[in-house]
């Protein structure tokens, strides 16, 4: 009579059975999972929690104000944040676009065979692997009012009669901006389309011309085609990046002027370390991440139905 | 047995003797600050931490640097996380916001039983908050103008005495020297791509000499008056006809200065560090503002956290009476080449290191006694927004030509809604 339960127990956690295969895998897995909700989610929480209370500087250990809806009553009514959501909705398109196009365009350049192709591609991948305030700084030179190099080009090829004031001018402003996301972003476009154009089996590309298909048609229904995986988890990334990215405004512009490059990303740091209104900060973020969960849902549902 | 127990004993006391004198060689406290390697100042800070080592045997100041772009984003976070450092240096713009949220240690009870007489300490009543001290001004500053001697000579021209010289002096001497469309030289200079503090103080030169102010003494928004449109129009009249460089942060401004490519300039205290490193070091002339009252203000402060040990609190008090004593507060102008709060302060003999040092002094006596400060009465614990509305409707009227007179209507009512 003893012997049995000893036996059941036994078995119970006989974790070697096939049937029971899953739940070693999950006793496994499960100090990664627990690090990553604490590291990912658990900050995630207190920004939620922050945001439905009326604080100005948030201290450890103190206790919780009451729960409220104002940050998110402000938020809504706030012009602010909804001219922030345009900027950034704006820069977000401008950049991506110009992204895809100049990042395909060098992929596809040194996709071809030619003398110095190692050079280009190392040339193309450069401003990737530029630390991206390195190259604000250098962008900001260029871009300066009084000195700048584009200034200066530009009133040297008569394009303008004095320099250009990149910061002070609302529409320069948000173009300086696009212009360094582009130049910092395109490389991961072009190594991503890169590595998917080395996928694609040469012998699409013969039987295409042999059926009399030319260049143009071969790129639009090969390449791009076979692309279209590669190109929406790139386009997600990228997305992503425009989004949250707080770097390159933050020195080039501060979001000015008349807020004409305050992202979403900027109003959240004003609100926070300029203003101190952390409930406010937090409520900015937490739709920042709605938004971006929506986006990427999206673009990703998108990409799923554009494959063949 | 008994041997045995004098030895447990004896090994017991030696252990405690040792880490008590460990727990004293320990102590240790964080003083976190902006101006560490700040030619001068950096050093006076090092000597007056020396000083304080050498008279506190076991006490040692971590004296460690934070940028100053992200100072109040690094002791906000400090604070927020219940570690701030017991050596509290903010600027004073920025130690309300920790005042008003109870954070820093009310001063009056330690002034007191200190005996130190503070009347007539410079910018002091900055670092009053509902009634109680919270901070001690470490500086006070008044602005001074400086020309560059050979392009005035060779312009024709004398040193500007007033608006109306030195709107002619800085037009004067504006030019594009090679003729390539592009501006070489400027009449004057001013910092316009840094934050909106900053933005407001060099506005502030042209509004305080056209009689205005952002409030009067009781804390009334005081912006939609004839004279706060004559010192907007003044900016205006700079900035439009592109008189200074524009989009420069502070440090390039004073670069361009002593590299002899701008003509005035107006500048605190700090200026002649840039200055002595300038190509165009001899021909620099420094002399008295052409407006009246100079800006002037206090720069920055010692405090201490509210919730330290008694005993720590008691350490950073007497390191603050120490930067406060009649020898450092000397030495703050003979190493720092600041001018020295205390109005007792021995400064004699600074001038023959830094020649322009009476007229600095003068400058902030001036500006003291005028009762200037940056921060404006009644919008200090508001001044990061006040600051920044000031500044964005500015760049609105620059940017989309509106009326000096319109303006101050928005930047009144705009002012009164963050008062509530």
């Amino acid at each position: 009579m003893t012997h049995i339960p000893t036996r059941r127990r036994r078995r119970i956690f006989d974790l070697a059975r096939p049937s029971r295969q899953h739940i070693l895998g999950y006793i496994l897995i499960a100090p990664a999972v627990i690090m990553v909700a604490l590291i990912i989610l658990w900050p995630l929480m207190l920004a939620l929690d922050l945001s439905l209370q009326r604080v100005k500087i948030p201290r450890l250990g103190t206790a919780r104000k009451p729960f409220t809806l104002d940050n998110y009553e402000w938020l809504f009514q706030s012009t602010e944040f909804w001219m922030a959501c345009w900027i950034t909705l704006k820069l977000v398109i401008v950049v991506s676009i110009c992204c895809l196009v100049v990042g395909m365009a060098t992929a596809l350049l040194v996709n071809q065979r030619f003398r110095g192709r190692r050079l280009a591609r190392l040339g193309m991948a450069l401003p990737w692997a530029v630390p991206e305030i390195i190259a604000v700084v250098i962008f900001a030179w260029m871009f300066d009012s009084s000195f700048g190099l584009f200034g200066w080009v530009a009133v040297k090829l008569g394009i303008a009669d004095h320099m250009i004031p990149w910061v002070s001018s609302p529409a320069a402003a948000f173009w300086a901006v696009a212009i360094t996301m582009v130049w910092k972003g395109f490389p991961f476009v072009s190594i991503m389309v890169l590595a998917g154009l080395q996928s694609i089996p040469s012998d699409y590309y013969a039987a295409a011309k042999v059926d009399g298909a030319g260049a143009l048609q071969r790129f639009r229904w090969i390449t791009v085609p076979l692309l279209m995986p590669v190109l929406g988890v790139t386009m997600v990334l990228t997305t992503l990046w425009v989004f949250r990215d707080f770097s390159i405004i933050k020195v080039l512009t501060q979001g000015g002027p008349l807020r004409s490059t305050q992202t979403l990303s900027i109003m959240t740091y004003d609100q926070a370390f300029q203003y101190q209104n952390y409930g406010r900060a937090a409520a900015v973020g937490i739709v920042t991440l709605v938004i971006c969960i929506i986006a990427s849902v999206l673009m990703l549902g998108r990409r799923a139905k554009s494959i063949y | 047995m008994r041997r045995l127990y004098g030895r447990l004993m004896a090994g017991a006391a030696l252990s405690a003797l040792l880490l008590a004198g460990a727990a004293q060689a320990d102590t240790r406290l964080k003083f976190i600050s902006w101006q560490t390697d700040d030619g001068g100042t950096g050093e006076w800070w090092q000597s007056a931490i020396d000083a304080f080592e050498a008279s506190h045997p076991g006490v040692t100041i971590e004296f460690t640097k934070a940028d100053r772009s992200t100072y109040a984003d690094t002791m906000t976070t400090l604070f927020a996380a219940g570690d701030p450092p017991q050596i509290v240096h903010l600027a004073s713009f920025e130690f309300q916001m920790f005042g008003d949220s109870g954070w820093l240690e009310p001063l009056d009870p330690w002034i007191e039983k200190s005996g130190i007489d503070m009347t007539g300490w410079a910018g002091q009543k900055t670092c009053q908050m509902n009634g109680e001290t919270v901070c001690i001004m470490m500086n006070y500053f008044g602005y001074i103008m400086a020309y560059n001697r050979k392009i005035l000579t060779e312009a024709g021209l004398e040193p500007p005495t007033d608006w109306d010289s030195y709107l002619a002096v800085a037009r004067a001497t504006t030019k594009d020297l090679n003729g390539d469309g592009i501006m070489d030289q400027f009449g004057t200079g001013h910092e316009t791509r840094g934050g909106a503090g900053q933005y407001l103080t060099e506005m502030l030169n042209y509004i305080l000499d056209a009689g205005a102010y952002w409030t009067d003494a009781e804390g009334n928004v005081t912006i939609d008056t004839p004279e706060m449109i004559e010192g907007l129009t003044r900016w205006k009249t700079v900035i439009d006809e592109k008189l200074t460089p524009i989009d420069m942060a502070a440090s390039e401004v004073r670069k361009l200065f002593a590299d002899g490519k701008m003509a005035l300039k107006l500048d605190g205290p700090w200026l002649y560090g840039t200055t002595e490193r300038g190509i165009a070091k001899d021909d620099i002339v420094y002399a008295a503002p052409p407006f009246h009252p100079p800006v002037g203000g206090s720069s920055n402060v010692l405090a201490m956290p509210a919730d330290i040990p008694e005993d720590e609190k008691a350490l950073v008090w007497d390191f603050i009476t120490l930067t406060m004593s009649p020898e450092f507060q000397r030495t703050y102008a003979t190493l720092g080449g600041n001018t020295p709060p205390s109005p007792t302060a021995d400064v004699s003999g600074v001038e023959e290191t830094i020649p322009h040092f009476p007229l600095l002094q003068q400058t902030m006596t001036e500006a003291a006694e005028a009762g200037v400060d940056r921060i404006p009465t009644g919008l200090d614990l508001y001044y990061n927004e006040f600051s920044k509305m000031i500044m964005e409707e500015t760049q609105r009227m620059l940017i989309q030509g509106l009326a000096p007179a319109e303006v101050v209507k928005t930047m009144q009512a705009k002012a009164e809604d963050l008062q509530g």
